[in-house]
Formats: structure tokens, C-alpha cells, sequence
């Protein structure tokens, strides 16, 4: 599988809980592996590249932290958008 | 900048002979509308009873998933000074020593991105920098990192290790806490920039069981110095101390929680070594007459927490000695062990103390390859953690 095909799922799998449940970054490396077939290492690789990017970022809510799609705002403020 | 509130209830706590918090957020509050805003709010909360700030939230510089902690305070248009008033946290130098060109620096950068106002040190142990704003996150982290400066931990992360003075300004540390401080801040930026864990982790370490910086309740690893053999005594020494007017019975002997030292006047201080649990008591009250043995090390224990899912917990000791020599690999591996067993058993919130006591310490020991000890037992007959496996039974 192509590295930005990963990158695709993990954000569709980021996306997908988005209302449900806050995600940990060992949820969706676990999410991402299991549909994609491919090890947790090459999972994890993909999704830090992603959070230095500012396609995915880290949250934090009541000291625990999660996974989750940056807003708009949050990608103007950075000079991503 | 002109006084914009009038604060009678936080002016109270002025009065009285101790440092006042208030005091330095007026000052603050003369040359920042951040502090100024923030004192108006705080009189609020006093006179209503009621907090006016929002915790957490999609707050950070690119990349890192710790080090800022976003606020914002729910009545932006009353005090818009304050409608995002975000703390900083900045990893500490092992042991806190600064130059006061280091202490300038990070200053001038906060007078100008922030409030001013600073908390040296925060429970974590890192430089906090009280209020700023959304916008500024970056330009403060590029600025820092620029002078040789890095973000702490937060949020479901390794906290960013600290440690006592040690053998900088101690001469009773058993181990050398800067540098093993040091080593594992290096070890663990990965876990401390990306939180990944199911909750906080944190790791102090004290040079010896007086336990300056109260590793064996604040912390989740808590790796304290201790000794293997006898203590040495200099009987010259102890009877300096008794002529000096020292009361050894009532001071010494009576108050080892082990009763393993006994006094007398002719015969001088013994101490029953085998009963001894390095507790520090004697060796730091009579500091001329007393040293550890020359076998030093650490004893590593797991568990404590304030209260939050359950209630507040001490550590337990998991390795009774365990010898800490650069690189310290051993220490690393372990803790990277237990990282791993609490990650794959934990719930998101629950603190690694909190998983082995729900899982039990049998499997927690079977998985970071530590073997059952005595001295691992915390209270006698009454210890929860060591269940019988059907292996177990014959």
C-alpha cells in the first residue's frame, strides 16, 4: 500500500469517530493496522508525518490527550491554509 | 497602563507576612492587559464563587502534542485581555540551576508574547509561563528553542522528568539525580512531545529517602538513592553531638521506625544493620557521625498519584536495588517495560498504580520480568496484590 493510500484511511478513520469517540493515537494506530494489514511502526510513521504537517493534530481534554482533525481556524493560525 | 479594577477581596490576601501572588500579578498587571484582565476576572470569581475558565482543546505549536495547555476564559467581551490566556510549559534544567542571563532571556521573550507572570516551578517541575494568546504559541516555541529552550510534557504524556539538587549541592545524594534526569529526558522526548499514553507519566528522582522533591507521592516511576551494607559511624562524632547537648535516645534511637539503633553512652551508637531500612532518619541528623555504606544505587517504585479516578496513592517498591551507572539502560528498559504493560492494560485516564491494582501485581511483575521479593510486599497480610495462579496449586 502506498504511504499517502495510509495516510487516507488514517485520516477516514479519524474522521469517522469524530462525533463518536476521541481517539487516542494508540486507537487509530490500532484502527489503521488492522484494516490496512500493515505493521503498527509503519502505521505510527504515517501519522506523526501527518501531525507535523498539521493534517492531523493532538487534543487535550480534562489531561488526556487524543487525535483529531484540525479546524480551520487552527490551519490559518499556523499558515497551513 | 492605567488600574482598570478595583480588587478588595484579592487585596486581602496582600495582608499578613507572606509573598502574595496578588502583589506580583499587579505589577504584572501595570505594563500587560493580559494580567490586568486576568485580575479583574479572578476578583469576579471571588466576589460570584464562581471560575470563569475553559480548560483544553486544540492548543499547541505544530507537531508537539504537549507543553501548552489552553485556557480561555468564558467571558471574552467583559475580559477580552484574557479570552485565550494559554500556559506554557518550558522542561527545566535537571535540579533547576540557572544562569540569571539564561533567567533574562526566557523572561524578555515572555514580557513580550505574554503576561509576564511566571510560576518557577509547577508541580511538574517545569518553567511555567502564565497567559498568552492563540497566536503567539509559535513565535515564543521558535524563540525559545532558538536559545537552546524545549517545551515540557502535558496532557496523556511523559511528564517532564525532575529530580533534587543531588550531589550539586547535597552531599548525602546516593546517585547522581542530574544526570540520570538528564539521561531520561534525552531517552523519552518522543513519549513527551507525542502523548500517546492512556494518561500522565511521571518520573522524580531524589538522591536518598529523605526525598526532598516527594518522588514516592507525586510520582509514577519514583527512583529514590540508597546503600547497600553497613552505615558508618564515627563514634567521635556521636559523642560530640551528646555533648553538644544532643538527646541521641530521644532524637535517634526512639525515633527509627525499624528500633535498630540502640545508644549508650560508653559503648556509643550501634546500629543492627540487617533491620535497617535506609529511611535517612539518623544519617541526616547527625551528619557528622553517620554515612551510608559505600554500595550506592536506587530503589525503583511504582504507583503514586494524586486523586482523581481513585484516591491518592504512595509508591511501592517494584526493585529494591538496582546499581545506576551512565547510560543507565537497565532503568530505561525497565521503564520502558512498564510503559508498555500499563499502555496495553489501561484505560484511557488510569494511572499505571491504578491498572496494578485492578490487574494485580502478578502480571505486572511477569511482564517487565522483575521477580516476586519480599520487599515489594507494602503492608503485610493485608497486600492485595499477589494472587495464587491455577500453576500455582499442586
Amino acid at each position: 500500500m502506498e504511504t499517502e493510500e495510509l495516510k487516507q484511511k488514517i485520516y477516514e478513520i479519524v474522521e469517522k469517530s469524530k462525533v463518536k469517540k476521541k481517539l487516542k493515537e494508540k486507537d487509530v494506530i490500532a484502527a489503521a493496522s488492522e484494516e490496512t494489514g500493515l505493521d503498527k511502526d509503519t502505521v505510527k510513521k504515517a501519522l506523526r508525518e501527518m501531525i507535523d504537517v498539521g493534517k492531523l493534530m493532538y487534543s487535550y481534554s480534562g489531561g488526556a490527550s487524543s487525535i483529531e482533525i484540525p479546524s480551520e481556524e487552527y490551519l490559518k493560525e499556523k499558515g497551513l491554509l | 497602563m492605567a488600574k482598570k479594577y478595583e480588587t478588595p477581596l484579592l487585596d486581602e490576601l496582600e495582608k499578613g507576612p507572606w509573598p502574595s501572588f496578588v502583589k506580583e500579578f499587579k505589577k504584572a498587571a501595570k505594563r500587560s492587559e493580559i494580567a490586568s484582565d486576568g485580575l479583574g476576572q479572578l476578583e469576579k470569581s471571588y466576589r460570584t464563587k464562581r471560575g470563569y475558565w475553559k480548560h483544553g482543546g486544540i492548543v499547541g505549536v505544530l507537531g508537539y502534542g504537549g507543553g501548552v495547555i489552553g485556557r480561555y476564559s468564558s467571558l471574552p467581551e467583559e475580559f477580552p485581555g484574557v479570552a485565550h490566556n494559554h500556559t506554557v510549559r518550558i522542561n527545566q534544567p535537571s535540579g533547576w540551576f540557572y544562569t540569571t542571563k539564561a533567567l533574562r532571556e526566557i523572561s524578555d521573550i515572555w514580557d513580550r508574547y505574554g503576561s509576564g507572570l511566571t510560576n518557577f516551578h509547577g508541580s511538574t517541575g517545569d518553567m511555567i509561563l502564565l497567559g498568552t494568546r492563540t497566536e503567539n504559541l509559535e513565535p515564543i516555541f521558535a524563540e525559545l528553542s532558538s536559545i537552546g529552550w524545549d517545551l515540557g510534557g502535558s496532557g496523556s504524556a511523559m511528564r517532564t522528568p525532575s529530580c533534587c539538587v543531588g550531589p550539586a549541592r547535597c552531599e548525602w545524594s546516593n546517585i547522581d539525580t542530574l544526570d540520570i534526569t538528564y539521561s531520561i529526558t534525552q531517552e523519552f522526548q518522543d513519549e513527551m512531545h507525542r502523548p500517546a499514553f492512556p494518561y500522565k507519566f511521571k518520573i522524580k528522582t531524589a538522591g536518598c529517602a529523605v526525598d526532598c522533591i516527594a518522588s514516592i507521592a507525586r510520582a509514577d516511576l519514583s527512583i529514590i538513592g540508597t546503600w547497600k551494607g553497613n552505615i558508618k559511624i564515627d563514634q567521635a562524632e556521636v559523642k560530640r553531638y551528646a555533648k553538644n547537648g544532643m538527646d541521641i535516645q530521644a532524637e535517634i534511637v526512639d525515633m527509627c521506625p525499624t528500633e535498630c539503633i540502640s545508644y549508650d553512652k560508653k559503648e556509643g551508637l550501634t546500629i543492627n544493620n540487617e533491620e535497617c531500612n535506609r529511611c535517612m532518619h539518623c544519617i541526616a541528623k547527625m551528619t557528622k557521625a553517620l554515612r551510608p555504606g559505600d554500595i550506592k544505587g536506587a530503589t525503583l517504585l511504582v504507583g503514586s498519584k494524586a486523586p482523581i479516578v481513585v484516591g491518592a496513592m504512595l509508591s511501592w517498591v517494584i526493585v529494591p536495588f538496582i546499581e545506576l551507572k551512565p547510560p543507565y539502560q537497565e532503568l530505561k528498559d525497565l521503564t520502558r517495560k512498564m510503559i508498555e504493560w500499563w499502555d496495553e492494560n489501561g484505560r484511557a485516564r488510569e494511572r499505571i498504580g491504578e491498572v496494578i491494582e485492578s490487574k494485580g501485581m502478578r502480571p505486572f511483575l511477569e511482564y517487565i520480568g522483575v521477580p516476586p521479593m519480599p520487599q515489594q510486599v507494602k503492608a503485610p497480610r493485608r497486600d492485595p496484590f499477589f494472587f495464587w495462579a491455577k500453576t500455582d496449586l499442586k
